[in-house]
C-alpha cells in the first residue's frame, strides 16, 4: 500500500463522512485497484449522493473496466450537478469518439475546450476527431495514405501548429493514438500521451520509461542481436510501441488493441521521421 | 533436481528459432531458472529484460493501459520476448525469422503454468 492510499485510508477512517473518499478511489483507480477504487467511491457517494467530483472519478473508473455505457452516465449526472464541468465534457467526448459518435465527440470536447479545461489531451483529441471526420476520400484520412507531407490541408487547431505538443497530431489517424518524445532522461521533448480518460500523462509515463534505451541497447549488444529497432507491448486495452531516437532519445506510440500490428510499426515509422526532421531542424 | 518450470522452458526452447528460455523475478532480475544454449550467460539479459518489462508495465500502470501481456524487442539479428506472471517473468531469446506469433501463444500459454507454480509469490 502506499503512502498516499494509507494517508488517505486513515483520513477517511477517522472521518468517514469526509470527501477525501475522492483521492483515495483517485489513488486506487491509478493503481489498478479499480474493485477497491469502485467500493470506496460507491460508499463515498453513498454520503454524498449530490458530490459530482464524486461521480465523475466513478466515470473514470468505469472506463478502466471498460463499462463506457456506466462512464457515460455517470458523467451526465455530472454535468446535470455541475453544468460546465470540463472533465465531464472531456470524458462523454472519448466516449462518443470511442462508440463512433463523432459529430457528439466533436461537440463535447469543442465544449470542454470552452468551459477551460486546459488538459493538453482536449486540443490534441480535438484535432484528431476532426482529422478522423474528414471524408473517406480525403488524401490524409487513410491510414494508408502517404507521408505527412503530401497533405495539403492543415489538421491542427489554429495556432498550435508550432507548439510541440502536436507534433504528431496530423501523423496520427484516430483519437484513440496518441504519440510522445522523450530525452534521453525520460523528459517530454515534444507530443502527448493522453490517457484514455483524456488526461495528458506524458511526463508520468516519460518518468516510467527513462533509461528503456539504455536497457535495450546493452541487452541487445551483449546478445550480439545489433542495435534494437523497436519495442513493442501489449495490455489490456492498449498497443504501446516505443523506438529510439536521435540523442539517445525514445519515441512512445500508443494504440487501442484494435489497431493491426502492421499499422501500428507503419505509425511508429512515421512518427519516427516525423521526430528525426523536427529534432533536426527541419520542421 | 527439476525446477516446476523445466518442462515449460523445455517446450518453449523446442521451438524453431529460440535460443534461450529464462524464468526471472521481476522485481531484482535473478534468473530463478533457465534453459540456455551452451556458453549462454543468462544473467546479464535477465536481468536487462526483466527491467525492460518492469518499466514498461509501470508506464502502462502510469497511463492508465491496465497490466502489460506480452512485450517484444526486436533488433535486426533477433528479438528478446516477455510475458509477466505476478513476480515473475519468462523471457524468451530467438532469432529474428522465428515465428513470433506462435512464440506468443505458448508465451502467454505458459503464463498460466507460471503463475500456478508460484509466479504470484
Amino acid at each position: 500500500m502506499s503512502d498516499d492510499v494509507r494517508r488517505l485510508s486513515d483520513e477517511l477512517a477517522r472521518d468517514p463522512s469526509s470527501r477525501v473518499f475522492v483521492p483515495l478511489g483517485e489513488a486506487l483507480r491509478k493503481q489498478g485497484q479499480l474493485d477497491l477504487a469502485l467500493k470506496v467511491t460507491m460508499r463515498g457517494l453513498e454520503r454524498h449522493p449530490h458530490f459530482a467530483d464524486g461521480h465523475d472519478l466513478l466515470a473514470r473508473i468505469a472506463v478502466d473496466r471498460g463499462d463506457l455505457e456506466r462512464a457515460f452516465d455517470e458523467w451526465d449526472m455530472v454535468l446535470r450537478l455541475a453544468p460546465g464541468h470540463a472533465g465531464a465534457l472531456r470524458g462523454m467526448g472519448f466516449v462518443c469518439f470511442q462508440q463512433g459518435r463523432l459529430p457528439e465527440a466533436e461537440e463535447y470536447l469543442t465544449q470542454a475546450a470552452a468551459a477551460g479545461d486546459e488538459d493538453e489531451g482536449v486540443a490534441l483529441a480535438l484535432a484528431n476527431v476532426r482529422a478522423a471526420r474528414r471524408p473517406a476520400g480525403s488524401p490524409s484520412a487513410s491510414p494508408a495514405s502517404p507521408a505527412v507531407e503530401h497533405r495539403s490541408e492543415p489538421r491542427l487547431p489554429l495556432g498550435t501548429a508550432h507548439d510541440p505538443r502536436y507534433l504528431f497530431a496530423d501523423v496520427l489517424t484516430d483519437a484513440e493514438q496518441t504519440a510522445l518524445l522523450l530525452d534521453r532522461d525520460g523528459l517530454v521533448l515534444a507530443g502527448a500521451y493522453v490517457a484514455y480518460d483524456g488526461r495528458d500523462v506524458a511526463q508520468d509515463v516519460g518518468a516510467e520509461l527513462s533509461g528503456v534505451t539504455d536497457s535495450a541497447r546493452r541487452a541487445t549488444r551483449h546478445l550480439a542481436l545489433g542495435e534494437w529497432t523497436s519495442i513493442v507491448f501489449e495490455t489490456e486495452v492498449a498497443v504501446v510501441a516505443m523506438a529510439p531516437s536521435p540523442s539517445d532519445g525514445l519515441l512512445v506510440l500508443a494504440t487501442s488493441r484494435s489497431t493491426p500490428l502492421g499499422l501500428v510499426r507503419r505509425l511508429l515509422d512515421r512518427c519516427s521521421e516525423r521526430a528525426r526532421k523536427w529534432l533536426g531542424g527541419r520542421l | 533436481m527439476a525446477t516446476p518450470f523445466a518442462s515449460m522452458l523445455d517446450g518453449l526452447t523446442r521451438q524453431r528459432g529460440v535460443t534461450a528460455a529464462l524464468v526471472v523475478s521481476e522485481r531484482d532480475g535473478i534468473v530463478v531458472d533457465s534453459n540456455l544454449q551452451i556458453g549462454q550467460d543468462g544473467d546479464r539479459v535477465a536481468a536487462l529484460a526483466a527491467s525492460l518489462y518492469r518499466k514498461a508495465r509501470l508506464s502502462a500502470r502510469a497511463a492508465g493501459m491496465g497490466a502489460v501481456s506480452f512485450m517484444q524487442l526486436e533488433a535486426p539479428g533477433g528479438r528478446i520476448c516477455a510475458v509477466g506472471g505476478g513476480a515473475l517473468v519468462l523471457i524468451v531469446v530467438a532469432e529474428s525469422a522465428v515465428n513470433v506469433g506462435l512464440v506468443r501463444v505458448e508465451l502467454l500459454k505458459a503464463i498460466e503454468g507460471l503463475s500456478a507454480a508460484g509466479g504470484d509469490a
